[in-house]
């Protein structure tokens, strides 16, 4: 039986486990290198479609980070991460709605509609970078930990809990579709120009914060990687594999699954202000309780509990659905329907503890 | 005799019931003319357009009556001659009969047959005060209309020209009229028309019975009324202080009814939903989020019935929402009882990933339906027993449609329940519920209860989907509105309770209708879930937890 307790010590698996952040700093550098040094029509020059297209795949793979942490090491099953995505990426879209109206002087399209004459007051506090950023990572963090003290002290967990977060996040979309709320409803926030003074249109911004994307997703996966191997990351697999008896051993399980679970919004909130910049554009469908089930099918699909497994899951899906959404529309749900199936009921650990099955298989024989 | 008649006269509703009988006896021998117009007849009618403007409205009346009446021949003949007078299209000849131009040529006037002599002559231009007639007439005829949206549209045209309506026609509508909204926009009609009566008797008259007739138009314009009117007799005054007081006191309490009825009748749908949900939950742990999407196969069910009857026997085609209703649980339950055993049966013991699976089943089942069906919102005819409803008190109506939502709510309800708690199936479900080990250590073959129940649950979202085509669109995503409102269900109720879910379907569907006209929908899904969360605080196995022991 392979579990991730004992995937994670097995020497075996930790030199992999340095591999990716590795392989994630080297398609950071590998990014502006083939964008710029290679010209256009050269089979080695990535274009800047492409380039984009990885950055997203980057912000999805921090997403599904998030998730695996909290589901696959904690065992709670969160179907509304989409809301603390959706916090950062709002956040962010405050800040490039201001950094937009210092550079234009042009009040964005729906606050014209909605007959607003100046930039709203409540909207100012986002003006700087460093101050937005944290900002949206406090957010998260409040929001996760109201919900999470709310439900952590009640003892509110397995699919009680995988439903009460969906219901908050089909709430949530709703009031986002509201266009009374001031935040561009149906529309969500466009018409973003500048990020820290960089032309969000210039190719060179979008290959850098592709790259960068790239980087925080390795350093993040190193941060929750240390974590998990700490006595931090073991009373976390306690707390899913037999809570109670962790309660009466003495541990405020309440206080584990808190710190965790507020870490994982943070994340998550970290990736919505990565990925809003790179397409431009932030609405109400970022958190469509469909997105949010996507987010744990991804980590389902890649094999759960071991943070690697998660960002595999991410990558092969997101690839997947760009290249199938592009040539058949109407096959990817069957396509996706069917993958999961298959993975849930056949392939418990995912691709990557099929992976790793057959490494262990392989090393034996 | 006094006695008798006392009450009679003394509410609104028995006068307007009388006023019916009147109608009927009035314009009955009016309309039930069998036999086709003579061509004389219709003749004179055209020629008298051509020649008289003053005759306008009393030829145009004919026309109209022509055309709501029974003989299908003169209606017809009534709709040509309204359609080729707006067409510019009416030829009155200095010698001979008047004529229509038609796309092939020129065709008699009175008996529709082609005119073989040469026609030179221009055709008649409307005036402008035959251009409003007839644009009135048409809103006559299309009182009558089958088209809801078409008989609505009429009304309002009729309350907009309330000073040149056909008073008798109206009054005719208004018999006949089941929609609400019909119903209040002609009689607001007919009572502004007497509020403009240069009589100050039949003015106060008319205040009078608006403060007996109350409705939100009625108030407004009595309102109007006396902003345009600072001088007004005492007589009126006091008329009028009585009916407005009188207006809001009704208003109140009909709205109060409304709001309760309207949440009645989503708690009856949320019950059908949640019930299978809660006895799948309970049984197995397992939350199947392709539930909605039954919910969607059963009303496309509902579809299929409702096209086959309409091709293959039309007579019986009211009866389909009936038909439906077996056929929508079979179709449902045996979809449910497939899923089960190549699917749900592997992952029991692992009830995270049963609900990545049911997500997975249900964008496949959602693509499936969007391939077959098309993705737009498919139409449904009400069977005729359920259009309309009745007015209960002002400001209080009551839709078949949602008494029918509430009726089969609690007849799956009841039916439910004894299977539960009467039937030997029934019997080994609770016990598989109660203690999974014990019940199988006795005998009990577990696999095949909750293959069984699988099935159960999925028909009975099957039957919520029959309820739902008459009140919400059908269209190939329904389920994934709807099936959060009734997780939360379970959850507040407690999962394996018939007794929770019936209790707390009552409080989610009240709340959600009490909060939503004032706050909007964001408002009452918000409330909703905090209510809950506050609730599973206090009792986190939901409020009427089952014992059980795994």
């Amino acid at each position: 039986m392979l579990n991730s307790v004992s995937s994670l010590r097995s020497p075996s698996c930790t030199t992999s486990h340095i591999g990716l952040p590795v392989l994630l700093v080297c398609a950071a550098l590998v990014l502006p290198l083939f964008n710029a040094v290679f010209p256009p029509g050269h089979p080695l020059h990535l274009s800047l479609f492409v380039v984009n297209l990885v950055g997203q795949i980057m912000c999805f793979a921090l997403l599904a980070l998030a998730l695996d942490f909290v589901w696959g090491l904690l065992g709670v099953l969160s179907l509304g991460h989409g809301i603390f995505f959706g916090i950062g990426g709002y956040v962010m879209g405050f800040h490039l709605l201001n950094a937009a109206y210092a550079d234009t002087r042009v009040l964005p399209d729906f606050m014209q509609f909605m007959g607003w004459s100046t930039f709203p007051a409540a909207l100012q506090p986002f003006a700087a970078l460093p101050v937005a950023v944290l900002l949206g990572l406090l957010l998260a963090v409040f929001v996760g930990g109201v919900v999470g003290l709310a439900a952590f002290r009640s003892r509110i967990n397995g699919v009680y809990f995988s439903i009460i977060t969906q219901a908050l996040t089909y709430a949530l979309m709703l009031l986002l579709f509201n266009n009374d709320l001031g935040l561009g409803g149906n529309n969500g926030l466009t018409g973003f120009t500048l990020l820290a003074g960089f032309h969000l249109a210039h190719e060179s911004t979008q290959v850098a914060l592709a790259s960068l994307s790239a980087v925080v997703l390795a350093g993040v996966f190193v941060l929750l990687r240390g974590l998990a191997v700490s006595g931090f990351g073991q009373a976390m697999v306690a707390v899913r594999d037999d809570e109670a008896r962790l309660r009466f051993l003495g541990f405020r399980t309440d206080r584990i699954k808190l710190a965790a679970w507020c870490l994982s919004a943070a994340v998550a909130a970290l990736a919505g202000m990565l990925y809003v910049p790179q397409v431009g554009i932030i609405n109400p469908g970022i958190v469509s309780p469909t997105l949010s089930v996507e987010i744990a099918v991804w980590v389902a699909i890649g094999g759960r509990g071991t943070l690697t497994g998660a960002v595999l899951g991410a990558v092969v899906l997101s690839c997947l659905k760009f290249w199938l959404s592009a040539e058949i529309p109407s096959a990817w749900p069957f396509v996706l329907a069917g993958i999961t199936l298959l993975i849930t009921v056949a392939l418990q650990h995912g691709l990557w503890g099929g992976l790793q099955k057959l490494r262990i298989w392989k090393a034996a024989s | 005799m006094k006695s008798l008649f006392e009450p009679l006269r003394g509410t609104a509703r028995w006068r307007r019931w009388f006023q019916h009988l009147m109608l009927a006896c009035l314009c009955g021998p009016l309309l039930q003319a069998q036999a086709a117009m003579p061509a004389q007849e219709r003749s004179s009618i055209v020629a008298s357009i051509c020649t008289d403007p003053g005759a306008y409205r009393g030829a145009l009346d004919r026309i109209v009556q022509a055309v709501v009446g029974t003989s299908s021949a003169d209606a017809a003949w009534g709709k040509t001659l309204l359609e080729r007078l707006q067409a510019v299209a009416v030829i009155c000849r200095a010698q001979g009969a008047p004529v229509f131009k038609v796309d092939h040529g020129v065709v008699d006037a009175a008996t529709l047959e082609p005119v073989t002599e040469a026609v030179d002559e221009l055709p008649m231009v409307p005036t402008l005060v035959l251009a409003r007639l007839l644009k009135t007439s048409q809103a006559e005829i299309e009182l009558f209309s089958p088209d809801v949206l078409v008989r609505r549209a009429a009304a309002q045209r009729m309350s907009q020209a309330y000073a040149q309506i056909n008073e008798p026609l109206v009054r005719l509508a208004l018999s006949k009229a089941a929609d609400p909204e019909v119903i209040a926009t002609l009689e607001l009609a007919l009572a502004k028309r007497s509020l403009a009566s240069g009589s100050v008797e039949v003015r106060v008259e008319a205040i009078r019975a608006m403060g007996k007739a109350p409705s939100e138009s009625t108030r407004s314009l009595l309102q109007k009324y006396q902003e345009d009117r600072p001088d007004m007799s005492a007589g009126e005054r006091a008329a009028l202080t009585q009916s407005l007081s009188q207006i809001d006191r009704a208003l109140e309490v009909g709205k109060a009814a409304s709001i309760f009825f309207s949440g009645l009748s989503y708690a009856g749908v949320l019950l059908i939903t949640a019930l299978g949900l809660s006895i799948v939950f309970g049984l197995l742990g397992v939350i199947n989020l392709a539930h909605g999407e039954f919910i969607m196969i059963g009303a496309y069910a509902t579809y299929v019935v409702e096209k086959w009857l309409q091709a293959h026997a039309p007579g019986w085609f009211d009866a389909y929402v009936f038909l439906a209703i077996p056929f929508a649980f079979l179709v449902c339950a045996l979809i449910g009882i497939v899923l089960e055993m190549t699917i749900i049966r592997h992952l029991y013991k692992r009830p995270l990933e049963t609900l990545l699976a049911t997500w997975a089943v249900s964008i496949a089942l959602i693509k499936l339906v969007q391939i077959l069906f098309g993705s737009q919102n498919v139409e449904f005819i009400t069977p005729s027993f359920l259009q309309g409803g009745v007015q209960l008190y002002p400001g209080f109506f009551v839709t078949w449609n949602r008494v029918f939502a509430i009726a089969l709510g609690l007849v799956i309800f009841a039916t439910a329940y004894a299977l539960i708690r009467q039937t030997r199936f029934g019997l080994l479900i609770r016990a598989t519920t109660q203690r999974r080990d014990t019940a199988r250590a006795l005998g009990i073959p577990a696999p095949s209860i909750d293959r069984l129940a699988f099935g159960l649950g999925s028909g009975l979202a099957g039957l919520a989907g029959v309820v739902l085509t008459q009140i919400a669109s059908v269209n190939p995503s329904m389920g994934t509105s709807f099936v959060i409102d009734a997780f939360m269900v379970v959850v507040l109720g407690g999962a394996g309770s018939l007794v929770g879910t019936a209790v707390s379907s009552l409080v989610l569907g009240e709340v959600n209708q009490l909060i939503e006209p004032f706050h909007g929908a964001v408002a009452a899904k918000v409330a909703v879930l905090l209510l809950i969360v506050l609730i599973i605080q206090r009792r986190p196995q939901g409020l009427f937890a089952l014992k059980t022991r795994g």
